[in-house]
């Protein structure tokens, strides 16, 4: 076990932010911690690399117990933080130069994995440009280039595509896969449900400082009783239509948006086909159909009553 | 020593804003030092009073004697013997000290009855009591003459008095090759540098340890392997290298500046004091930029703190102009101490024991302020620590 995380209590005041929160992170896989703003994640990071004092648990890393002065677990972690910690006053390499130095001495070997990990993000003509120079999404590639020099064993990832444009967060992911496949065990947390469903071997989702619910995508889709979102596009829209959709078995909810009939439906067979029998049955032309199978954000609906993003 | 590699790449990211005090205070000195070397002082000039000499006796050989004594040594102008032309010539400064020599004063002199001689002058004018003096001086001589050497004729008496005062007695200055304009270039040097020195350290220092202390960087920081204890090791190595090189680069004008000076004892001393300043400033700096957190807070830190302190403690105006009060709030900040000794060691000739306890005792209350404010600094440091 990379991480193992047992009943973790951190108050502020009055405030629990986690909650008696328990997580095992196994080597190799690629871990989700996945909640809306304000859920406990970074809190819950921080108390893992000993940023925080925390009222109640245990958190062992590598199998022994995490420690403000556990130097020699610090070594074998890498950390991309939530809000880009680089150095404004040096440059691109100056940064990854710096923070590789802090784990690694020679001088040798620094400079091939500072170059390595320049490559790795895509950042090679950008060297030596300042931070402040550089795009958002540039700075993130380097804030991640200074987490993963030295090429640690755990690598913990807390939002690291916040901000970012849709290429440099398709350059994340892939080049967090990478690390994976090349052997790191990640820790990935994000309030963003596609890139955690995309990425992530296992998932935890996290509310109000707790664990609701942890397994892999599929395993945490079958805890729930929602099937298919069908979206139907109407050329008619009448609230009859809407009662009659709700008579029809397994349909949870049914609304209009605009012209399209948005359907809700529990797990059962033949749902998107009964749906267009009984538009057809009522003489109702159709337009274009969709059927989506239930999402990460449907799972948090269910279990917490309220929208991943609220 | 990546924490201390990367003290200095932020320095020099910063340099510019550091050069514009560096070149600020280089020109200044440099400035002054050359422009104001003319005026040299000899050490001693006499300079001669302008007087009146009003005879109201007869004229005698006592009297003529005395107004031809005190023409070797005054200007006599002459004045009419009106009482209102007499005050105004006083009133303008024409002259400043009126003699006047009352009827009958030689005759009752010879006769050794008791006479006093008249004068007028302007009120508590020093140069009074030198006029007082050549009188006395010449008036006792005679007295001395006339008591013990009956039978010498005027003329005789004369003579041997003129002889008598003419005898001189050699002073040597103590600092022969020295100017005033010189010591005080040398003090204003070194006083100056104290401002110099305050704003490049802040700067420098709040620079750097604002960096340092922005809290992502330091929570990344603190997730590395990196000791604490070895990162604060390397802060220190890096803050007191750029104090050492910040003096260094300052005080080395001072080589350029006064020549082999520097290496005489006096030279020393200035140098270990502005050692020792530089220390205090470096604390003071520390824990400013240990306290400040943004840039423009430091900037005008940096001008409370170094222009505040040189004004109080006497860098741009004299001590000796500045109000009791004034000095001794000045004398809660190490620039006093630091000013206090440049004056003395300015005008250190004689290396006594007493005077060296002062310096010494002086440069102790310097490093007593550097080890305060660490410790304050420290405690601030770990209260924030233990608060988290």
């Amino acid at each position: 076990m990379v991480i193992k995380v047992k009943n973790l209590v951190k108050r502020y005041g009055d405030l629990i932010a986690l909650d008696h929160l328990s997580l095992e992170v196994k080597e190799g896989e690629i871990f989700g911690l996945l909640g809306p703003n304000g859920s406990g994640k970074t809190t819950a990071i921080n108390c893992i690399l000993s940023l925080l004092k925390y009222d109640k648990g245990t958190i062992e890393v590598y199998g022994r117990q995490m420690s403000p002065d556990a130097y020699d677990i610090k070594r074998r972690i890498g950390i991309i933080m939530q809000n880009v910690a680089v150095f404004d006053e040096l440059t691109v390499y100056e940064n990854i130069d710096y923070f590789c130095g802090l784990y690694v001495r020679d001088k040798k070997r620094r400079k091939q994995l500072v170059d390595e990990a320049i490559e790795f993000v895509g950042i090679k003509d950008f060297v030596k440009f300042y931070p402040k120079k550089l795009s958002g999404g540039l700075l993130r590639r380097l804030n991640i280039a200074c987490g993963i020099a030295h090429k640690p064993d755990l690598i913990i990832l807390d939002e690291p595509t916040v901000a970012v444009d849709p290429q440099s967060r398709n350059n994340i992911l892939e080049g967090i896969k990478r690390l994976n496949s090349e052997g790191a065990t990640i820790l990935y947390t994000s309030h963003y449900m596609e890139e955690v469903e995309e990425i992530c071997t296992r998932i935890a989702i996290m509310d109000k400082g707790k664990i609701i619910a942890s397994g892999t995508k599929e395993e945490l889709k079958g805890m729930i009783n929602s099937g298919e979102r069908l979206t139907v596009e109407l050329f008619k829209t009448d609230s009859s239509i809407i009662d009659g959709v709700l008579n029809l078995p397994n349909i949870v909810s049914a609304e209009f948006d605009g012209n399209l009939l948005i359907v809700r439906s529990i797990k059962g067979k033949n749902n998107l086909l009964k749906l267009l029998d009984y538009l057809k049955s009522r003489d109702i032309d159709v337009g274009k159909v969709y059927s989506e199978p239930p999402t990460l954000n449907d799972v948090f609906l269910e279990i917490t009553g309220k929208e991943l993003r609220d | 020593m990546q924490v201390f590699k990367a003290f200095f790449k932020i320095i020099v990211k910063n340099l510019g804003q550091i050069l514009i005090y560096i070149v600020v205070f280089l020109s200044v000195t440099v400035a002054l030092t050359k422009l104001n070397n003319t005026a040299d002082y000899t050490g001693f000039t006499e300079t001669k009073v302008n007087i009146a000499f009003i005879n109201n006796d007869e004229d005698s050989w006592l009297v003529e004697g005395l107004r031809n004594q005190l023409l070797k040594h005054t200007n006599i102008i002459s004045v009419d013997d009106d009482t209102r032309k007499l005050q105004d010539a006083l009133f303008f400064r024409e002259v400043e000290y009126i003699v006047r020599i009352p009827h009958g004063f030689a005759e009752k002199f010879l006769n050794k009855e008791d006479v006093t001689i008249e004068k007028t002058t302007i009120p508590n004018s020093s140069r009074e009591i030198y006029i007082d003096m050549l009188i006395n001086k010449y008036l006792n001589t005679a007295k001395a003459y006339i008591s013990y050497s009956d039978g010498l004729s005027g003329e005789t008496i004369l003579s041997q008095i003129e002889k008598d005062l003419a005898q001189e007695t050699k002073v040597s200055m103590a600092f022969p090759t020295d100017n005033i304009t010189l010591i005080e270039q040398r003090a204003f040097f070194f006083n100056y540098l104290a401002y110099a020195l305050f704003a490049v350290l802040i700067l420098g220092v709040s620079s750097v340890m604002m960096v340092f202390g922005k809290p992502d960087l330091k929570r990344r920081n603190l997730c590395s392997p990196l000791r604490q204890r070895e990162m604060n090791f390397q802060l220190i190595i890096g803050n007191v290298s750029f104090a050492v090189i910040t003096w260094l680069l300052l005080s080395i004008t001072g080589f350029f500046l006064f020549g082999s000076y520097m290496l005489s004892l006096n030279g020393l001393l200035f140098m270990l004091n502005s050692l020792l300043f530089t220390f205090a400033a470096l604390s003071i700096s520390f824990l400013i930029g240990n306290v400040v957190k943004t840039q423009n807070a430091m900037h005008a830190v940096t001008n409370v703190v170094a222009l505040g302190t040189s004004f109080i403690s006497g860098v741009f105006v004299p001590q000796d102009l500045l109000s009791e009060s004034v000095l001794r709030i000045g004398s809660f900040t190490p620039t006093y101490w630091y000013v206090v000794n440049n004056n003395t060691i300015a005008n250190l000739v004689n290396f006594s024991t007493e005077k060296l306890v002062s310096i010494f005792g002086n440069m102790l209350i310097m490093s007593g302020f550097t080890a305060a404010i660490i410790s304050i600094t420290l405690v601030i440091t770990k209260q924030r620590r233990t608060s988290n």
